[in-house]
């Protein structure tokens, strides 16, 4: 279906090739936009880099290991502590005193790149550099080693490395001691989607291989539980876990490993051990529920814990897996006490938000995901735009939106101005750099990345979110950018 | 609920059992997390590798790349946008670092490197993003700021460049060359910091933009990283003196605005220094380079080639520094010092006189941009505080000069860490006597780890709003960080019945 007129943004006209990102939703009969190619260069895109995509959101919420980058030192700065994607793993900042932030967002760690090494290659540095790391963060369980523009151009063999610092620091200790290496460097590819993809794929290959030379680090049978399961992408933005894991373990299941939300190493290496995966982004880490799935014959089910009829789904769907009627009835019971805690306060806010105009602009699945939680809400969707989404997620969107809705693939600065003036939505879910601008133009926003304050997941974190709504489009500030006295 | 409380917070275990959540909600705040240790039992780090110069490894740099620095400069610039040859990444993360500082909007275009530049380079990327950028926003000036990867790849941008112009000028017409301003500035990250890639970037936009006419009788400000607010305080102090002046990256005007609707499409911010200023940079009487390490490349640039005095630093941040500033300034233009600056130094003094009892004999630590650390030191001198361990991000001899000087005056005797990253630094104030620490926010986890306070200043300031529209340079400056220094210290020493005398 070829885009209506009435559509075509104006600030898109000289580069008419944008036309192609973007469709009207169809729920029975998908339009998928051109998506996951290469941006327009100059046109104010948002998107970010592959290392972004990698260390930034899936390597980054691991919480026990040493990360290193090897890179110059701009690289690791930019990754320290942004995220909020929380871990309850903290470090020793001396004796009988923890560090104040939580492992993985305490430190940055690099090899500081220079000239010379551009020249001659940084093979011995990032060796050094690891050794010493590991003495100076002593209990680390673990290394992960990120390439960057740099590295990655230089052409330094960093598994050759990895390897080598593993059999020095295993001999010394005579404990296994993973050291892994995910190479993405920024270029590659065309978003940080393809971090997420280099991510899952080299991990699963290193930790398969991890657990082939050392075997002790795989669940013994007899600790193995016919309800074992792994939450598999879910980072743990703002505590979201705190909501997540308590409903499994309500209805029987036992978690394994979370990947990667604050997880450890060492659960991490079990995750083929479980009986399913629960597969929460699945724009960032079906890559690797896939490959467990063919190398383990370990399912998986995707779930959304967003909102109150996906949350509800999810536990469903899993207590179904097992096909279990004791865990079927618990699962029931859940949703029902569940749904009872937080109808009181649910209905005030939906009382409230009844009608109100938002547009979305988020990464990926949260686009997808938050159709229905909008519905919820008595919201209206607008437009909806996402940075890295496949075809998959487009798709997603199709059935979940009503028909019609504007959906922009890769949106740059100019085109969400646009849709912002033409659409006038009362709230605009986007991130970080994306709220800055819209509230120039007025418009309320509630970070969609790292949240306002969190935990937005599950039920309980479902007021959270609707809260936050509320007070972005109920805040008395915008009645004086309306009403001007002066003129 | 409130019988359940652990510190005011509720376990995991307790929230999910709750039978009715509140209107509120139940947030991350209300949430108590049994903190884990990594490892069961503290293990010490290895003495031997804790300073910075026995080993490869970084951790914890107290310093961001060179590209980083020529964006800031260039987003000071009036209907600039910085084109950063490169991956997205590189665009997108110091993006993110001015929005969690300024919370401003931050145009910045990327050339979206791929695979495919990275073995054909980035000819195509740039001659196709000037065209799409020029079209869609009509900058007047286009800062070209390489990266990591183009440096590598061997982009000969200066080539690039006349290509794309003539391509331009085919699409626009020949009048594009005036309507579209173009600076080159090289910053390879594998080289300098943050703090380079600003002086180099200063000096790209004298060298491409300055012209020699008639002399304007204007100083040349160059401000250096500074806040908005700073620049505001020393625009302040020209005024006062009737001094015209040019104040090159002028961010006040571009990362601090006013939220006034309607606004135009695209959006642009207000201020920012503006093309024919730079220009007229090469015809004025001086130009003071507040920052040595962030423009005084510039400013021996606009001496040797325009004969503009150069005055490079130190930061007028203290008594000791604004006097200089000041009467340098008169100096170099003829002009006296009003009554009302004397009076506003007046007030700095009689804060200090206030209030000296509180912050002589305390010993800081103080880690920062080199210019800044340094004038703080002396500042904290001033203050009859002792410096104990003084740390610059960034290596730099004049910032090492200074410190020392300005220690030997009071005879204080500081450990200088110069260039060196964090965590040496951090080990000092976990293993000696520290009341204080002057820092950006980098520097919180140390603070709370090590129970020592912290004034925030400098670059980056982002967990706490602010203090980017806060002076800390000129006398009125002094008396802010004066009190901030002081009411840090009556919060973190000082019970309250020594207080309220």
């Amino acid at each position: 279906m070829s885009l209506p007129e009435k559509y075509k943004l104006k600030c898109d006209r000289v580069i008419p090739q944008r036309y192609k990102h973007m469709v009207l939703s169809n729920p029975t009969e998908p339009n998928i936009p051109a998506c996951n190619t290469r941006t327009v260069p100059g046109d104010m895109t948002e998107r970010g880099c592959a290392f972004a995509g990698s260390r930034g959101v899936v390597g980054g919420p691991i919480g026990d290991c040493i990360q290193i980058i090897h890179s110059p030192a701009g690289c690791a700065w930019y990754q320290w502590g942004t995220r909020r994607n929380l871990s309850p793993i903290y470090a020793w900042a001396k004796e009988g005193v923890l560090c104040n932030d939580s492992h993985n967002r305490r430190r940055a760690i690099t090899t500081d790149l220079q000239e010379r090494d551009v020249v001659f290659g940084g093979m011995q540095k990032l060796k050094d550099a690891c050794i010493e790391a590991w003495k100076l963060i002593p209990g680390a369980a673990g290394i992960i080693i990120y390439t960057t523009c740099t590295s990655g151009l230089i052409g330094d063999d960093c598994n050759a490395v990895a390897k080598e610092v593993q059999r020095e620091i295993e001999n010394e200790t005579g404990k296994p001691f993973p050291v892994f290496v995910i190479d993405s460097p920024g270029l590659c590819g065309v978003s940080q989607s393809t971090g997420h993809h280099h991510f899952n794929v080299q991990f699963y290959e290193q930790m398969v291989a991890f657990r082939k030379s050392h075997p002790e680090v795989c669940m013994k049978e007899e600790e193995k539980t016919p309800y074992d399961i792994n939450i598999i992408g879910d980072f743990n933005m703002d505590w979201d876990l705190a909501y997540i894991k308590p409903l499994f373990e309500k209805i029987g299941c036992r978690i394994v490993a979370v990947f990667t939300g604050g997880e450890r190493l060492k659960n991490l290496l079990k995750i083929p051990d479980a009986k399913l995966n629960v597969l929460h982004c699945q724009r960032s880490c079906t890559y690797i529920s896939d490959l467990i799935k063919k190398g383990f014959e370990v399912p998986y089910v995707n779930v959304s814990f967003f909102g109150i009829e996906q949350t509800a789904k999810a536990l469903r769907d899993v207590a179904k897996f097992f096909g279990s009627k004791e865990m079927e009835e618990k699962a029931e019971k859940v949703i029902e006490e569940e749904i009872k805690a937080i109808t009181p306060a649910l209905n005030f806010y939906k009382e409230k938000l009844k009608g109100k105009k938002v547009g979305m602009y988020v990464g990926g699945p949260r686009v997808w995901h938050w159709q229905k939680v909008m519905h919820e809400l008595g919201m209206e969707v607008v437009f909806s735009m996402c940075t890295f989404a496949h075809e998959d997620d487009y798709e997603k969107i199709n059935r979940r939106a009503k028909e019609g809705l504007f959906i922009i693939d890769n949106p740059n600065e100019f085109e969400i101005e646009e849709c912002l003036e033409k659409f006038k939505p009362d709230l605009f879910l986007t991130g970080l750099k994306e709220k800055y601008l819209a509230r120039k133009f007025g418009i309320p926003t509630v970070n969609s990345h790292s949240y306002e304050k969190g935990p937005y997941a599950c039920f309980r974190g479902f007021i959270n979110f609707a809260r936050d709504i509320y007070q972005g489009i109920y805040a008395p500030v915008w009645k004086f950018i309306r009403d001007d006295v002066l003129g | 609920m409130e019988d359940l409380k652990i510190n005011g917070r509720l376990t995991i275990e307790q929230i999910n059992s709750l039978k009715e959540i509140p209107i509120e909600g139940i947030n991350y705040e209300q949430i108590y997390i049994e903190k884990e240790p990594i490892c069961p039992q503290y293990i010490p780090p290895d003495e031997d590798l804790i300073p910075s110069s026995k080993r490869t490894v970084v951790i914890d740099p107290g310093r961001i790349c060179m590209p980083f620095g020529a964006m800031w400069a260039s987003v000071g610039i009036h209907k600039c946008i910085p084109f950063v040859q490169g991956a997205q990444g590189c665009t997108t993360y110091p993006r993110y670092t001015f929005s969690r500082i300024f919370r401003e909007p931050v145009a910045i275009a990327t050339a979206s490197f791929h695979e495919d530049a990275a073995v054909f380079g980035g000819r195509k990327n740039l001659i196709q993003g000037l065209r799409n950028l020029i079209y869609r926003y009509r900058p007047e000036v286009i800062s070209i700021i390489t990266v990591c990867s183009s440096e590598i790849i061997g982009d000969d941008m200066e080539g690039f460049l006349i290509e794309a112009k003539e391509e331009l000028e085919e699409e626009f017409g020949p009048e594009i060359h005036d309507q579209v301003k173009f600076v080159i500035v090289h910053t390879p990250s594998f080289a300098g910091s943050h703090v380079s890639g600003y002086d180099r970037a200063a000096k790209a936009f004298v060298q491409t933009l300055a012209k020699k006419r008639s002399p304007n009788n204007k100083v040349n400000i160059i401000p250096g990283m500074i806040t908005p607010g700073d620049i505001r305080e020393i625009k302040h102090i020209l005024e006062l003196m009737n001094i015209d002046y040019i104040m090159l990256f002028d961010i006040s005007g571009t990362l601090d605005c006013p939220l006034r609707v309607p606004q135009q499409m695209p959006y642009y911010p207000k201020g920012g220094t503006k093309v024919e200023e730079i220009i007229d940079m090469a015809n004025s009487v001086a130009t003071f380079a507040l920052c040595p390490d962030e423009g005084g490349s510039a400013a021996a640039y606009l001496k040797k080639r325009y004969e503009v005095e150069p005055v490079i630093g130190p930061l007028p941040l203290g008594i000791h520094n604004t006097d200089k500033f000041v009467k340098k300034l008169s100096e170099l233009t003829g002009k006296p010092v009003p009554e009302e600056l004397k009076d506003e130094r007046g007030i700095l003094v009689d804060a200090m006189a206030d209030t000296f009892h509180y912050t002589m004999g305390r010993k800081v630590a103080i880690v920062g941009d080199p210019d800044i650390s340094a004038a703080a030191t002396r500042f904290c001198c001033e203050l009859g505080m002792e410096p104990v361990a003084v740390m610059s991000g960034t290596f730099s001899k004049s910032f090492a000069k200074e410190v020392w000087n300005a220690c030997q005056e009071y005879n204080y005797n500081p450990t200088i860490f110069n260039g060196g990253d964090m965590f040496e630094w951090e080990d000092y104030i976990k293993k000696n006597r520290v009341d204080l620490i002057l820092g950006n926010s980098k520097a919180v986890n140390i603070s709370k780890e090590a129970n020592v306070p912290l004034v925030r200043i400098g670059f980056p300031v982002y967990d706490r709003v602010g203090y980017q529209r806060r002076a800390y340079v000129g006398y009125r400056g002094g008396e802010f960080l004066l009190s901030l220094i002081v009411n840090t210290i009556l919060d973190a020493k000082f019970p309250d019945d020594r207080v309220h005398q």
